[in-house]
């Protein structure tokens, strides 16, 4: 019965995706071989690789979103993460033998982005500040902080045989980004439907004086929700890092937006307690579909981003169609 | 339903986005040239664009399709890995940054695209030919000028700089930097008071510029790696009523109105360097990459550039 409820409320974005897919085979291009250019194994890995950054942030602010909070601060970090790492890569040549060389800027990394995230849910927990207002504030102040320990340049990888490289050469692998980003989804899938956690998560999310009644953990299960965002956040960076090939203290930017968008696209409400991970794997895949089958017919870079607000309204208009009519139980 | 009905209103507003494009006419160019821009926001970019589609244009049988990253990297190699899947015949590419491009540069010209560097170059050479402009020449040129002005000035090469940089880690940013400090090395007294990054863009140099003049009492030139950072600079002192102090030295050199060109004409900017917009270069290697089998480019073109100042203008 639980699954059948799971798949129903997946279920609108599923239908979405298919749609969306149907439009990217319709509108595809063909190649000299008369083969449609969307198809090919290529072009459609491409995409997962492209939005496997966004898909990263994008699981974790599901968990944020699910327990009525946001976390604005998720670009940020992922500069901050990709530009330490950087550092720890370039900047820092120690005597170690290379495989924990690469094992220090990794965590070098992802220690950053989770002690930001574990630094907003205290806040917001603790002083009670607003989780927008807080994470607005960690968005500034670790740009900010990374600007200034980069000297806000960005920091080259290279193309030798250094450390930098190699690091850039792993993980900015097409199956490797893909397959972490599919390990991550299933993870955070069991995590929010298996367990007790995430059962937890939804009864703050839903009712929050309720969970505080029944003696729930709030505190520790926020916190352990915004440390995760910052977390994923900083291994998207560290991903971007390596794609780009340099730790830039100013990359990022607006990526909140795009990750809360696939998030929502994907049917969680942003008022908490209600989501899966189904729904926003699939809603950062419609965006992905959408923007190649842009680009694939070379549509103006800006139509896109009108395209994509679009779609953003149509998603939430879907859900509040939803809401009207509720699925009898 | 909804769903259904969702659907055709998204294939029709595509259908419409799509059917307003060049490429989906029926009588199908012969060669499709995909141009990645690095940021159509910039001045300099968008004359390139313009003079791009003017010439391409002549040329019936080439559909030419631009791609603005944003000034994003990332969304550069997406851009680019989107578009090697649709084979095109001429790939020109204005990188966004150095490193970020080059792996992606690297995979169009082992798909076996040629592929023309415009302007900035990458970290490795994976290009057919690179039409680049001399920055570091550039910056030599804009060091000696400001060393004559300022010897014009306080009767020896003395005084007090504010440098307006471009995107860190980028080439022209560098060697405009470099060519200048390679004059100013030799003259103990030229100062450099400080250095603001204002990434090209004209708004935040006046914002940067702005807290400058707070903090710095006297300041003889200003030297902006382009024209806009050194109108924006400008602006800024201008609003403290400061303008006359210093003077104003840029790069690029643009026509039209809003181009320093113009600036310089009407008093506000001391000097511009023209950096070459390589655009004619690259249409011209481009053409014959696309109908000449044999023809082997060389691997890099250097374009040259030119001092602009009002007397400049005003000689016949």
């Amino acid at each position: 019965m639980r699954l059948w409820q799971t798949l129903q409320r997946a279920g609108r974005p599923f239908i979405g995706l298919v749609l969306v897919f149907l439009l990217g085979l319709i509108l595809s291009p063909r190649d000299s071989s008369g083969m449609l250019i969307f198809l090919t194994a290529g072009n459609l890995s491409d995409i997962l690789l492209q939005q496997a950054e966004i898909g990263l942030i994008a699981l974790a602010m599901t968990f944020v979103i699910i327990g009525a909070g946001i976390d604005l601060s998720v670009g940020s970090v992922l500069a901050a993460s990709a530009s330490r790492a950087a550092v720890l890569l370039v900047r820092w040549t120690p005597e170690l033998p290379l495989a924990l060389h690469l094992a220090i800027a990794i965590l070098g990394g992802l220690g950053v982005g989770a002690a930001v995230g574990a630094l907003n849910g205290v806040v917001i927990t603790r002083l009670g500040l607003q989780p927008f207002v807080m994470t607005l504030a960690t968005m500034i102040g670790v740009r900010g902080a990374t600007r200034w320990f980069t000297d806000n340049t960005n920091i080259d990888f290279g193309f030798g045989a250094a450390a930098s490289s190699r690091f850039a050469a792993i993980l900015s692998d097409k199956s490797l980004v893909i397959t972490l980003w599919v390990v991550f989804a299933v993870i955070a899938h069991l995590v929010l439907t298996r367990t007790v956690y995430g059962r937890y998560l939804r009864a703050i999310g839903e009712n929050e004086r309720a969970a505080a009644y029944t003696g729930l953990p709030i505190r520790a299960v926020r916190i352990a929700a915004y440390t995760a965002c910052g977390a994923l956040a900083a291994l998207a960076g560290l991903i971007h890092a390596a794609r780009t090939h340099q730790g830039n203290p100013n990359d990022g930017v607006a990526y909140e937006l795009d990750a809360i968008a696939a998030v929502v696209i994907g049917g969680t409400a942003l008022a908490g307690g209600r989501g899966t991970i189904i729904g926003t794997v699939t809603g950062t895949i419609i965006l992905g579909l959408l923007t190649n089958t842009l680009r694939l017919r070379m549509v103006d870079s800006n139509v896109e981003l009108m395209i994509k607000a679009a779609i953003i309204i149509l998603a939430v208009w879907l859900q509040r169609r939803d809401r009207a009519f509720p699925v009898s139980p | 339903m909804k769903s259904l009905l969702s659907f055709l209103l998204l294939a029709a507003t595509l259908g419409l986005l799509t059917g307003c494009n060049p490429g989906a006419t029926s009588d199908s160019p012969r060669y499709t040239v995909v141009f990645s821009q690095c940021n159509n926001a910039e001045p300099y970019r968008a004359a390139q664009n313009e003079l791009m589609t003017r010439l391409w244009r002549e040329q019936r049988d080439v559909q030419l399709v631009i791609m603005d990253a944003q000034q994003d990297s990332a969304k550069q190699i997406a851009q680019i890995e989107t578009a090697i899947r649709t084979k095109p015949h001429l790939l020109i590419v204005a990188p966004n940054e150095r490193a970020p491009l080059t792996d992606v540069m690297r995979r169009a010209m082992a798909a076996g695209i040629p592929t023309i560097c415009l302007e900035r170059d990458i970290a490795e050479p994976h290009y057919t030919t690179w039409i680049r402009a001399d920055n570091r020449e550039i910056g030599r040129l804009a060091g000696e000028f400001i060393v004559q002005q300022l010897t014009a000035k306080h009767g020896e090469p003395r005084g007090r700089i504010v440098e307006l940089a471009g995107l860190k880690g980028v080439e022209a940013e560098i060697n405009r930097k470099g060519g200048a400090h390679d004059v100013w090395e030799k003259y103990p007294k030229i100062e450099v008071v400080t250095e603001a990054v204002a990434n090209w863009l004209q708004s935040t140099a006046k914002d940067r510029m702005t807290e400058i003049l707070s903090a710095v009492p006297s300041i003889d030139v200003v030297y902006a790696r382009n024209d806009p950072m050194a109108m924006g600079a400008y602006l800024a002192a201008r609003e403290k009523g400061r303008e006359k102090e210093m003077i104003f030295v840029g790069i690029d050199g643009l026509p039209g109105d809003a181009g320093g060109i113009a600036k310089v004409k009407e008093g506000m900017l001391a000097a511009t360097f023209v950096y070459p917009l390589c655009v004619d270069r690259a249409v011209e290697i481009g053409n014959r990459i696309l109908r000449e089998p044999g023809f082997q480019p060389e691997k890099v073109y250097t374009m040259t550039s030119r001092l602009i100042t009002k007397e400049s203008l005003d000689a016949p």
